[in-house]
């Protein structure tokens, strides 16, 4: 009966004590190459471990040349554009080129001006004098805008 | 020919993973003591179970390789000697899934390319001094073994291990593997008989 004597076998073998397991353990026992064993110690290693660092570091260069571009773009973007390389070329100096064209020598500002409406006329009236009649006319137009009430004196 | 040193039945305290455990925490002496009990286990394992000495050492590298590329995230959830030879069983896998594929893209014209390995020059079987595996009736018949029964017969002589535990590293169910076993130890023992026993063969009397 095959059926009945093969758990048996397989019940001997198991235990350890079959001739077939007796039988194998005699055989040859090969071992790795010697070159297999040094392959195998030297990626155990801790340099294994020590070498993925700088392929660590290296996947972070993209991104730190990437930081040191962006911060040398704002730098540049800064100089341009930042106030304090605006302040030269600012309205003040456009501005102070408009107004002591008419009058160099004055050095109030036109708030100042405009505050004391008389002031302003009798610059009026030097430039009239000085045949600048052009902008007396324009400096006229802007003191009528400034003072509509304002009674100009009939010589002005 | 030196006896072997066979692996000790697998205590319930694994000390192996006792030492993988210390090799995952950075102690490189623990690691040459698990590679000296396990290399010849191993390297026995995959040589007769591929049955070609190159792609048994190209897989014996692969094998510790891979735990050693995993070390960091090694938890003992069973005997070291199971995660090992998991490992070394999908390795395997992976060798025979190449090989068959290589054999499929072979020309059909060339019956004998279908028998050689595909492996280097400098690597097949017949170059590398392994001749005397070839000379055992034993591990003649072992090499003829289905591949599923070799391997299960070679985990069970290489490593002691029980038949539920080798069915954990083959991922079958434990009565599948037990009748790999079973299988095995039968077409063994059925092919050694004639030379173990010449004088059971039955004699015939002619009147």
């Amino acid at each position: 009966m095959p059926d009945e004597r093969i758990p048996d076998e397989l019940d001997d073998y198991l235990r350890g004590s079959s001739a077939l397991s007796s039988q194998y353990k005699r055989e040859s026992s090969p071992l790795p190459p010697h070159a297999l064993d040094r392959i195998v110690f030297e990626a155990a290693r801790p340099a294994p471990l020590e070498s993925k660092r700088p392929l660590k570091n290296q996947s972070l260069a993209p991104l730190a040349f990437a930081a040191s571009v962006l911060l040398s773009l704002a730098l540049v973007l800064a100089i341009i554009f930042g106030p304090q390389a605006k302040k030269p070329d600012d309205k003040p100096r456009v501005v102070q080129v408009r107004m002591f064209k008419s009058e160099p020598p004055r050095a109030s500002p036109v708030s100042a001006r405009e505050r004391n409406p008389a002031a302003w006329l009798a610059d009026i009236t030097a430039l009239r004098r000085a045949g600048r009649r052009a902008e007396a006319d324009v400096e006229m137009r802007r003191f009528r805008s400034a003072y509509p009430d304002y009674i100009i004196p009939i010589n002005e | 020919m030196a006896p072997r040193m066979l692996l000790p039945t697998m205590e319930p305290h694994d000390t192996d993973a006792g030492l993988m455990l210390r090799y995952r925490d950075g102690d490189t002496a623990a690691f040459a003591a698990l590679y000296a009990h396990y290399k010849g286990p191993l390297y026995r394992y995959l040589l007769r179970h591929v049955r070609n000495a190159g792609a048994a050492a190209d897989l014996f590298q692969e094998v510790w390789s891979h735990l050693i590329a995993t070390r960091a995230r090694y938890e003992p959830r069973a005997k070291f000697a199971t995660f090992l030879f998991h490992i070394a069983h999908n390795c395997a896998i992976d060798f025979f899934r190449r090989d068959l594929n290589l054999r499929r893209a072979l020309p059909a014209h060339d019956p004998d390319s279908l028998l050689e390995p595909e492996v280097p020059e400098h690597q097949r079987p017949d170059r590398v001094a392994e001749f005397a595996e070839q000379q055992s009736a034993l591990l003649a018949a072992v090499a003829a073994l289905p591949q599923e029964q070799r391997e299960a017969f070679l985990l069970r002589e290489e490593t002691g291990l029980t038949v539920e535990e080798i069915a954990r590293i083959t991922d079958v169910p434990v009565e599948t593997a037990k009748s790999r076993l079973r299988y095995a130890v039968r077409k063994l023992k059925d092919s050694l008989r004639p030379i173990q026993e010449p004088e059971a063969l039955p004699l015939r009397t002619y009147a």
